[in-house]
């Protein structure tokens, strides 16, 4: 059975790799032209480093406003979809409005909204809301699923009423847990916020995309250093921050 | 004063899938008595103190407290019942994140206007009434302290200001003492004791520990299978009535 199994896997794969025409010889061929460009790239050209260091401030920005905001609207998501609070039609159509639109990634909700609002980093905050508010709905929910029982009852046994349990029994466990996912959809957010400039929802992404079109190399690789300083700082502070709400 | 404080009336509770944790019980409990619910552990004794204050909902049967209807009151009563009755759990069930004041006023929540509770905002009266709980159980320099930093036994103590925090007329505990250290058993079996006396409380207990119930109770009410199978002073707990709620093996 589990032999049958492997040997299937084995011919889908390969089966996949002639259907996208995966060659490691061809890769091998490509090599030298891989070398060409980053040669090309050097030295950067630090003559642009204050457009690249406004256009990762822009993307920090759309990050930081977006992961913010949409740390918000999870909240009552987030209850809405926890098994153990919500009445099981609310819990069943919530989940399924957060895994319909989570489906999709921030970059195509960037492009529906820059063509609804224009071009700029408001698209990109935009985008940042939707993806964000319903993964982190869906990460709420699940703190909400784990919480201990014991707290909750004591709470009900003194006649609070059900928004008074959810706020004295419930939000005091997940708190931390809450900040701790908002924070870690932040460092995941900048990544995402990079590319949204390609598609014109602002940030380091469209300096980057202009200079590749110009094909002025130098200048694109001083934003690509920008861009993962950018990230590895971040990163850094995030998980500093998380190590200690936990 | 009603003549009866807690009435229970033909109780049954079905846990799922079929368990009859409690079946068919009638119990009188009368103003300012210390009972103490004897029995091994699955006897039922869990499920019949969360059936007075509906944690559990009953399968049939009537709860009277204070002469109010428990079973079948709707939410505004049924919270109002529940404030009268503070409950004390094995596990302390404190919010471990929280400071100890704010567990403390967490037992104001009955009482306290509710849209500000829910900002975390309480009337200065309600906060003198927590510290004073505090006070009662001999914490009162631990508000600041977040709850989980506390020792097992100071964590109970807690949570009996909490129950204390609702001006209650009756205290639930559902073996208040079973996890902690045998040694902290008795500092707060006295400490139920004394607020009771202070305050005019009447008190319903769950131990399995007989000891414990011989010292502390006026009455003793044995369960078994979530039958009652002994109601009376803990002087009458003969041998015989004593195998009768423990079974055959000999007791704790």
């Amino acid at each position: 059975m589990r032999r049958a199994a492997v040997f299937v896997a084995l011919v889908l794969l390969a089966w996949i790799a002639w259907d996208t025409g995966a060659d490691p010889a061809r890769f091998v061929r490509g090599l030298p032209w891989m070398l060409d460009f980053f040669q090309r790239m050097l030295p950067p050209d630090l003559r642009v480093l204050p457009a690249a260091l406004v256009g990762a401030w822009k993307t920090l920005e759309i990050a930081l406003l977006g992961t913010a905001v949409a740390a918000v609207l999870a909240l009552p998501l987030g209850f809405l979809s926890a098994r153990n609070v919500a009445s099981p039609g609310v819990f069943y159509s919530a989940r399924a409005t957060l895994n319909f639109v989570r489906s999709v990634d921030t970059l195509v909700y960037a492009l529906i909204f820059v063509a609804a609002v224009g071009l700029g980093p408001f698209p990109g905050v935009l985008a940042v809301v939707a993806y964000t508010t319903t993964s982190l709905a869906k990460l709420y929910s699940e703190a909400i699923e784990g919480i201990d029982r014991g707290p909750v009852d004591a709470i009900t046994a003194t006649g609070a009423t059900r928004l008074q349990i959810l706020r004295w029994g419930v939000l005091p466990q997940v708190l931390p847990l809450f900040l701790s996912y908002a924070l870690y959809r932040l460092e995941t957010n900048i990544r995402a916020a990079t590319v949204l400039g390609f598609v014109g929802a602002g940030g380091i992404g469209f300096y980057l995309q202009t200079y590749l079109r110009m094909i002025d190399y130098p200048a694109a690789s001083t934003v690509l250093l920008v861009t993962v300083l950018m990230v590895m700082v971040v990163d850094a502070v995030s998980s500093k921050l998380r190590a200690r709400l936990v | 004063m009603p003549v009866t404080m807690i009435e229970v009336t033909g109780l049954r509770v079905v846990l799922p899938p079929d368990l009859a944790a409690v079946d068919g019980v009638d119990l009188a409990i009368r103003p300012g008595e210390f009972v103490v619910i004897l029995g091994r552990s699955g006897a039922g004794k869990t499920t019949f103190l969360r059936a007075l204050n509906r944690l559990v909902e009953p399968t049939a049967g009537v709860v009277r407290v204070g002469g109010r209807e428990v079973t079948g009151a709707d939410d505004v009563t049924l919270r109002a019942l529940r404030r009268q009755m503070g409950m004390v759990f094995q596990q302390f069930n404190l919010v471990r994140r929280m400071s100890v004041l704010d567990n403390v006023l967490a037992g104001r929540l009955g009482w306290a206007p509710p849209l500000p509770s829910l900002v975390g905002r309480f009337p200065a009266e309600d906060r003198r009434i927590a510290l004073e709980c505090l006070a009662q159980v001999g914490l009162a320099d631990f508000a600041r302290r977040r709850a989980d930093t506390l020792s097992g036994g100071e964590q109970q103590r807690v949570a009996i200001a909490r129950a204390l925090a609702q001006s209650p007329s009756v205290i639930l505990a559902d073996e208040p003492t079973a996890s902690l250290d045998p040694a902290l058993t008795g500092s707060i079996m006295d400490l139920l004791k004394r607020i009771k006396a202070e305050r005019g409380l009447t008190l319903v207990v769950s131990q399995h520990q007989l000891a414990t119930a011989l010292a502390y109770a006026t009455r003793v009410v044995g369960l078994r299978r979530g039958r009652l199978v002994f109601d009376g002073p803990p002087d009458g707990l003969t041998p015989a009535a004593v195998a009768t709620i423990y079974g055959d093996e000999p007791a704790k």
